[in-house]
């Protein structure tokens, strides 16, 4: 008997209003994309039919009219010869659309099959380009084109062409690198071993398969030439004097600064619409390209994340003396896409006795290394704790201010993570990260903290400590650096170390090795662990008692020997199923069907009934208590099926 | 460290070298020739000839660039062909202008860039966050020549705050030499600083988020030691490169603002020599220009490798 997914209600159903947001900002997101190809549209548009709507000859001056306000004669005034500066600008659109698109046509048309070539030959061809192109790369792109006019002589054919021969160099280099990128899949070879020419190879199969980001990178190409060429024409460098463009018309208005000083805001303006226009077409083409979705919360979606009341804990039971931290009712939410807001954990509660290793299991995404997090005060934003307390050495960890916080981390409850290496600053020594708690909890100088630190490091196995101190990151195995991370923790002496996942990224022998490591150091410091797994086998090795999570909730919890032998949920069954073990000989290892639901489509009630062999229909009706140290409804049942 | 060092400074001298014979070379193409240039069409062939004899230019192209060379490595980079005057000379006298720009300019765009990415990057999608990267979005597409004649008509031609145009040098007046540079840095900086911002903006949202920050403030470090001593260490590493990249655009943009302020630099002189087809004195501001550029790139390789112990070699 089984209950599909789709028949349990999601969490939070879709409402009408909510569909309505997202398609808006959908909108929204493409709107300034719509809006760029109006703009080059219109700007083509004007290039091509400036002759026939200018309202003057841009060329014609008429010294009564110098320096002529706006008016309904002369829409944007005129220059200092009396020019219609409308007239002006238009034409200028059209020298502008019309360069920009001759020398990045032209770029395109060199760089591109230059940069296929040098990148599907690779070798000795590649390396020579490349140190080629690095040297021209070295001397900005305006330097390389002064050079390059003062070898071809001034005038508009040659900037434009002086204008290529830069782009063409930076198009020669992407494409040859998206090319070396497409050169090792397999279509290639598949091309190669059916024997096509290189020229289909690399026009055919290859070229189809670059040229999105070819189109991105061209048209933002337009607007910068736009931008060349005008800086250039300003200078003296372009386009040839005849010619009406922007950056001709700024270079005049500069006689005539102190009189007429608004004759820069025109040109000016127009330069400023056309490079953004394409800027924004590149960034749209791009995004549509990546099938980019934005995924930062509105600031709509964390208002009302924060607006959310803070439930009150349940009244909480007396702690007994046996227990160390007590964590009860822990809820916490992130804000989810349209305002809805995801529970990532559910009304979580256990405590962490003295002395004890208790194991934390569970699949990926079920909550556990947000429970350790909690416990440290670090649940990542948007999230936090919106329910609940921890409660350590008479406080609640998730009332405290961040300074307290600050004395407690690192010095009474300590964390050790999967990726010991990433959890170290790359370009600082491990030496001066280690002595780091030291000195901030312990008050340590640098030097003692430092003999401290070589100490520990000996203590934890460290071979050479004295030397390793002074090493990088990246320069220790993920061993020693698991290691090194355990010596840090136990540096100020924790009452609770909270391990999460500290062995799953290693070798299976270095793997027994960290684990007896943490078993001694454990019993000689008389810490509590929290020991965060997916692997029951180190569960059965290390700990005294056990969590099982599941989808943000606790589904069970038992001492060791109990929850290993004799579960009472289904889910732990079905993990102790799933795990190989060498006195049984089986053909296949039984894993459990489905996957767990992200946390927006977690059924109402029982959350593993999807996936349950021995769901009831009363399992998904309603949420279902957390019983005598299980949260099943036929868990005296299923405790008695055995193993 | 001392190897990283010898590594780049020899590949810097083999870029400069390479540089140099390139721009030699595409000289040599040009369909320009500067006797024709110099004597004008007209000019007698037995006078072209002796010109082009006095010029070394009859000889061997490789023999060409050995003697100038040559002649480059002792500080002589030859005679303008315009002037007459000895290129080096005019190299001089300009350097002060273009490297006062690109100082100011340096420090104003690394140190705003850096503020402003590093207070947006701190708090992602606040206030704050918005209005830098909105800021910075219009930034980007101003050009910066046109932002420099909007800044020359405000604030030195209505306002008269500051000079309109010319050069002081700081040996003349201090103060004067800082007023007559005060706008052209911050015109040719404003590009390099939304640039700066924008990057340092990101790669802080990244560095903020990556693992070692999570595990370091697990150990219990206060917030703000977080960001002095490691954020900025971290965030500084993928940087430098940019505000290299920047520091030459800025080179290359100041020749527009060297005419726009009227400040005698070695981009007018570049500007000069190309319309002049002065190719001598064109090759020498080159050489010079791209020396900066590749010293630049080599304090930005050392720096690297001061703070990230993984490119050093090992």
């Amino acid at each position: 008997m089984s209950v599909t997914n789709e028949s349990t209600p999601p969490l939070t159903p879709p409402s009408a209003q909510r569909r309505e947001n997202r398609v808006r900002s959908q909108m929204w997101r493409q709107r300034a994309t719509v809006i760029a190809f109006a703009g080059i549209a219109a700007l083509v548009v004007i290039a091509i039919l400036a002759p026939w709507i200018v309202p003057y000859d841009p060329n014609f001056s008429s010294i009564m009219e110098r320096h002529q306000g706006i008016s309904l004669r002369h829409l944007m005034g005129t220059d200092g010869l009396g020019r219609d500066t409308f007239s002006r600008i238009l034409y200028g659109a059209r020298t502008a659309v019309w360069t920009s698109f001759e020398s990045v046509t032209l770029a395109l048309l060199v760089g591109v099959p230059c940069g296929l070539l040098v990148g599907y030959l690779g070798g000795w061809v590649d390396r020579i380009a490349m140190r080629a192109t690095d040297i021209l790369q070295s001397v900005p792109s305006l330097i390389f084109a002064f050079v390059l006019i003062a070898v071809l002589g001034r005038g508009t054919a040659q900037t434009a062409l002086a204008v290529a021969i830069v782009f063409s160099v930076i198009l020669m280099r992407i494409t040859r690198a998206l090319t070396l990128r497409e050169r090792e899949l397999l279509y290639v070879d598949a091309a190669r071993v059916a024997g096509l020419s290189r020229t289909h190879i690399l026009f055919r199969e290859i070229l189809p398969n670059v040229v999105g980001p070819l189109i991105v990178e061209a048209a933002i190409m337009l607007g910068t030439a736009i931008l060349i060429i005008t800086m250039l024409t300003f200078l003296g460098l372009g386009l040839d004097a005849s010619i009406v463009d922007w950056g001709g018309m700024l270079d005049e208005t500069r006689q005539y600064q102190a009189v007429y000083p608004y004759a820069v805001l025109p040109p000016g303006l127009a330069i400023i619409f056309a490079v953004l226009m394409f800027n924004f077409a590149g960034d749209g083409l791009r995004d549509a390209l990546a099938g980019k979705q934005r995924s930062t919360a509105s600031r709509k979606q964390l208002r009302a994340a924060r607006r959310a009341d803070r439930v009150a804990a349940s009244p909480a039971k007396a702690p007994k003396s046996s227990d160390l931290v007590t964590v009860e009712g822990l809820k916490i939410e992130f804000p989810g896409e349209d305002e809805a807001v995801l529970e990532i954990l559910s009304n979580v509660s256990f405590s962490i006795r003295r002395g004890e290793t208790l194991g934390l299991v569970g699949e990926s995404g079920s909550g556990k290394s947000m429970t350790a997090l909690a416990l440290l005060g670090l649940v990542p934003k948007p999230g936090r704790v919106t329910a609940g307390s921890i409660r350590f050495g008479g406080r609640d960890l998730t009332a405290i201010p961040e300074a307290d916080m600050n004395h407690i981390r690192g010095s009474e409850v300590s964390l050790i993570f999967q990726d010991s290496i990433g959890g170290f600053s790359p370009v600082h020594t491990i030496g001066q990260q280690l002595a780091e708690p030291l000195r901030i909890h312990h008050g340590l100088s640098e030097a003692d903290a430092m003999k401290r630190v070589i100490e520990l490091l000996d203590l934890v196995g460290v071979p050479n400590a004295a030397n390793r101190v002074k090493d990088y990151p990246h320069q220790f195995s993920g061993g020693m650096a698991q290691r090194a991370s355990i010596a840090m923790a136990l540096s100020c002496g924790p009452k609770v170390l909270v391990a999460d996942e500290p062995t799953t990224a290693l070798d299976v022998t270095i793997q027994a090795q960290v684990l007896d490591l943490l078993g001694d150091l454990q019993k000689r410091f008389n810490m509590s662990v929290l020991l965060i797994t997916h692997d029951l086998g180190v569960v059965a090795e290390t700990c005294d008692r056990v969590l099982v999570m599941y989808a943000g909730e606790i589904l069970e919890e038992g001492d060791v020997f109990q929850i290993l032998t004799q579960p009472r949920h289904p889910y732990t069954r079905a993990l102790l199923e799933a795990t190989p073990r060498n006195d049984i000989r089986m053909e296949r290892l039984p894993t459990i069907r489905g996957a767990m639901p992200a946390a927006w489509e977690w059924p109402v009630g029982c959350r593993f009934a999807p996936r349950c062999a021995y769901a009831l229909p009363a399992c998904t009706a309603a949420p279902v208590a957390f019983v005598n140290g299980v949260r099943c409804i036929r868990a005296d049942e299923i405790s008695r099926v055995g193993i | 460290m001392t190897r990283l060092i010898a590594v780049r400074v020899l590949m810097s001298v083999v870029s400069l070298l390479l540089v140099s014979a390139f721009v030699f070379a595409l000289i040599q193409v040009s369909p320009v020739d500067p006797v024709v240039l110099a004597l004008g069409d007209g000019a007698p062939p037995e006078k072209v000839a002796a010109m082009r004899h006095a010029l070394g230019l009859d000889q061997p192209v490789i023999v060409q660039f050995v003697t100038w060379l040559g002649g480059v490595l002792q500080g002589d980079f030859g005679a303008s062909t315009f002037t007459n005057r000895p290129v080096v000379d005019e190299i001089v006298e300009k350097f002060p202008v273009t490297l006062s720009l690109l100082i100011g300019a340096t420090v104003i765009a690394t140190s705003a860039g850096l503020t402003l990415g590093f207070l947006a990057g701190l708090q992602p999608d606040s206030m704050v966050d918005r209005v830098v990267t909105s800021v910075v979005a219009i930034a980007l597409a101003i050009p910066s020549f046109w932002l420099a004649l909007i800044l020359a008509a405000i604030f030195a031609v209505q306002l008269g705050w500051l000079p309109v145009a010319g050069y002081v040098s700081f040996r003349e007046s201090p103060s004067l030499w800082a007023y007559s540079l005060v706008l052209p840095c911050i015109a040719v900086s404003t590009h390099a600083i939304a640039v700066i911002a924008r990057h340092a903006r990101g790669v802080v949202v990244d560095v903020m988020n990556s693992p070692f920050i999570e595990a370091i403030r697990a150990r219990g470090t206060p917030r703000s030691l977080i960001i002095h001593r490691y954020v900025l260490k971290n965030v500084l590493v993928p940087l430098l490169p940019v505000i290299g990249v920047q520091l030459a655009i800025i080179i290359a943009v100041s020749t527009v603002m060297e005419k726009v302020f009227v400040l005698p630099g070695l981009g007018s002189l570049m500007v000069n020599s190309v319309v002049s087809s002065d190719y001598p004195m064109l090759k020498g501001a080159i050489v010079v220009v791209a020396s900066i550029i590749i010293l630049i790139n080599l304090l930005v390789d050392i720096g690297l490798g001061l703070l990230d112990p993984r490119v050093r070699p090992q």
